[in-house]
């Protein structure tokens, strides 16, 4: 317990310090998300209402169950001071509940625990995992820039980007503006670690805070974004990661290549004009490649988009299109995207995440590479033995 | 699930001299082909000159295509079915030698004497530029080196861990490839094997003569059989019995659509002619390691 509690009434604990016990507890903290749901009693058949959610105080984010809820609810971002609330563990982390016998009222953002940023350990990018939080780790912006997505019913603007320290690099996902920039060098607290699509991702929100720092030690986005490619082997066995560099030769196409039909609406590929969630649907033409890159080392999925598989094709949709009018076949279009590729050295920089079937690489650059064969032959020859 | 199998960068000569295979089990397991210099094969990516095709095998419905891939170390057949549809019509596609370069998965198939014969079963093969070809080969020495660097480091003793292995970036089957190369093929003289690679540089840098010819068939025993003693010269009535063979193999093979002497058919005919069935074994068994009768095909016979 922290030794600054005051003398009076319960001590304050803080989330990071939960464990189940029979007792209450006393804290302050942030909600961070809410829900109005009701249950059913089994008894009687009466409706019960609850609120449910994660609430944090910078040190940990715990799910709550508030039962018997106030008519008005409570809005996301409240500070509030509960004392008597329950712990139970839940799949092996603590849940809090608060039931009639708890106090709950407002307090200031003040009264949250102040963090000293020495107390909160120390993680490099490394060994950031999800469910990871309460950590504190200092990053140079490789990049990052805004984008605006649809959250229900809102749109929101999040700053996308990639971050990195010299044991990795980890996407990032900020919902709150903090007017970074690349080549930044910050220290992160209160952030958390997410798996995305696969890939773990670091994500800040209001409750995060950034300072700048000087990180004479942290790598230029250069080092990042020009970093010589690795083996695929090494790819796989780290299990992909947020910023990889391959090169190999195209070996083979995976299905669907070539011209596909993507749902209007949420651009999933749209077999025999249904759409997996909009069911029926007009498909529209896109035209993408699914590339099986090889380094004699391993081999792995590169997702290229259309204006990649156009540019490497040298085919564009509409001239696709135009020959599937002269012969409506399209396995024949995927033929010829495979004859325009199979062979071709490629290096290739993006995210990749891994499944059962091996590492799939979502590009942010695809290029074709020549090597230089004069220079090859010679540093070959040295490695061979001496003409008698 | 496993992993994709890596296409492994190998020269013609390093699959001729492969002859280690290894069955998987379990279900959908693959198989793979140890070779001497470290590389457990079950996907390859050559490159050279690949000749025109001819057809295997007289069924009109499962037509088999090969082809022979020559690279400065050797050659290799490259073969193509009905199940490899795309493939198999890129390999029928040329009528004159081009440069190309071959993804497939090896295939080991040993005849009655355990003679080796390597072949690639094309999934994708495309007819490219000389500077292509040279750039795939290119690609194959370096990795060929690096494999060979690695199984003579390990013959010297260093006892390299999978910890160690991904430190340094190699990648971890690669180690146990070059660990079980040494240990399954004892003998092999690795240097040699190094000399040759100096055809295939050459090639790299561009010297682009023509690809010498390698001696055909191109078959090279590993791991030698025990010196037999030479063989008893023939007695006159085993060299008429060989005559009537190979005068009724002709005859068979003269009216059968693919020019091979279906071997059922031969043996019927020959035991027709009063020939007892163990004797005409023997007799095929003489004329084959003389050289005069070979069996490029299971059960199919032709004159050397």
């Amino acid at each position: 317990m922290p030794p600054e509690a005051p003398p009076d009434g319960p001590p304050e604990v803080r989330l990071r310090d939960l464990a189940p016990s029979p007792g209450s507890v006393e804290f302050v903290a942030r909600v961070v998300s809410v829900e109005r749901r009701e249950v059913t009693r089994r008894s009687d058949g009466s409706r019960r209402p609850l609120l449910s959610g994660l609430v944090s105080d910078g040190t940990a984010t715990v799910r709550f169950t508030w039962w018997d809820p106030p008519r008005e609810g409570v809005e996301r971002g409240t500070v509030l001071r509960v004392v008597g609330a329950e712990v139970r563990e839940f799949r092996g982390r603590p849940e809090l509940t608060f039931s009639w016998k708890t106090r709950i009222g407002p307090a200031s953002p003040a009264e949250l625990p102040r963090l000293d940023p020495e107390e909160v350990p120390f993680r490099s990018v490394k060994e950031l995992a999800p469910p990871a939080e309460g950590f504190r780790t200092e990053v140079r912006v490789v990049r990052v820039g805004p984008r605006s997505v649809s959250v229900g019913e809102e749109r929101r603007i999040v700053f996308d980007g990639l971050v990195a320290d010299r044991t990795g690099a980890i996407a990032l996902s900020s919902w709150s503006d903090f007017g970074l920039a690349e080549g930044e060098a910050i220290r992160i607290l209160g952030g958390y670690v997410r798996g995305f699509r696969g890939r773990p991702q670091l994500v800040l929100d209001e409750r995060s805070s950034v300072q700048r720092i000087d990180g004479a030690d942290l790598p230029e986005p250069a080092e990042w974004l020009r970093a010589s490619p690795r083996s695929i082997a090494q790819v796989e066995d780290e299990g992909g990661g947020a910023a990889v560099s391959v090169e190999g030769i195209v070996v083979g196409l995976l299905p669907p290549s070539g011209l596909v039909y993507r749902c209007p609406t949420c651009h999933r590929s749209v077999k025999s004009g249904i759409c997996r969630v909009h069911g029926q649907v007009t498909g529209q033409a896109d035209l993408r490649a699914r590339i099986v890159l090889d380094d004699g080392t391993g081999a792995l999925t590169v997702h290229a988009a259309r204006p990649d598989t156009e540019r490497l094709w040298g085919v564009t949709l509409e001239e696709c299109r135009a020959r599937l009018r002269d012969l409506p076949d399209p396995s024949v279009l995927e033929e010829q995207l495979l004859e325009a590729l199979l062979g071709r050295r490629l290096r290739v920089r993006g995210a990749g995440s891994k499944d059962d079937f091996g590492v799939t690489l979502t590009p942010e650059s695809i290029e074709a590479v020549e090597i230089d064969l004069d220079a090859a032959a010679t540093e070959l020859a040295a490695r061979l033995p001496e003409d008698r | 699930m496993a992993l994709r199998e890596p296409a492994w960068r190998v020269t013609a000569r390093e699959l001729e001299t492969s002859l280690e295979e290894e069955k998987g089990t379990g279900e959908r397991a693959a198989s793979h082909l140890l070779s001497p210099f470290g590389a457990r094969m079950n996907r390859v990516l050559v490159a050279g000159t690949l000749s025109p095709a001819e057809p295997i095998g007289r069924d009109e419905a499962q037509t088999f295509w090969r082809a022979r891939l020559a690279d400065p170390t050797g050659a290799v057949a490259v073969t193509a079915g009905s199940f490899q549809p795309r493939a198999m019509a890129q390999l029928r596609s040329a009528t004159t030698p081009r440069s190309a370069v071959v993804v497939g998965k090896v295939h080991l198939y040993r005849d009655r004497s355990g003679v080796g014969y390597v072949s690639v079963r094309a999934e994708a093969l495309r007819s490219v530029s000389e500077v292509e070809e040279r750039s795939v080969l290119a690609d194959a020495v370096r990795q060929t080196l690096d494999r060979l660097d690695l199984v003579e480091r390990i013959e010297k003793g260093t006892a390299l861990s999978d910890a160690e292995a991904r430190t340094e970036g190699l990648p971890v089957a690669w180690v146990h490839a070059a660990r079980d190369a040494l240990r399954r093929y004892p003998q092999v003289d690795r240097a040699a094997f190094r000399r040759e690679l100096k055809a295939a540089v050459r090639r790299v840098a561009g010297d682009s003569g023509p690809v010498p010819r390698p001696p055909s068939p191109s078959v090279t025993i590993v791991r030698a059989p025990p010196p037999r003693a030479p063989p008893p010269t023939p007695t006159p009535a085993e060299r008429a019995e060989e005559s009537v063979f190979l005068d009724l193999l002709d005859e068979v093979a003269e009216v059968s659509a693919d020019g091979y002497a279906d071997l059922k058919e031969l043996l019927a005919r020959v035991a027709e002619r009063g020939v007892v069935p163990g004797r005409a074994e023997a007799t095929l068994n003489r004329l084959e390691e003389e050289g005069v009768v070979e069996e490029p095909i299971v059960g199919k016979l032709r004159r050397a």
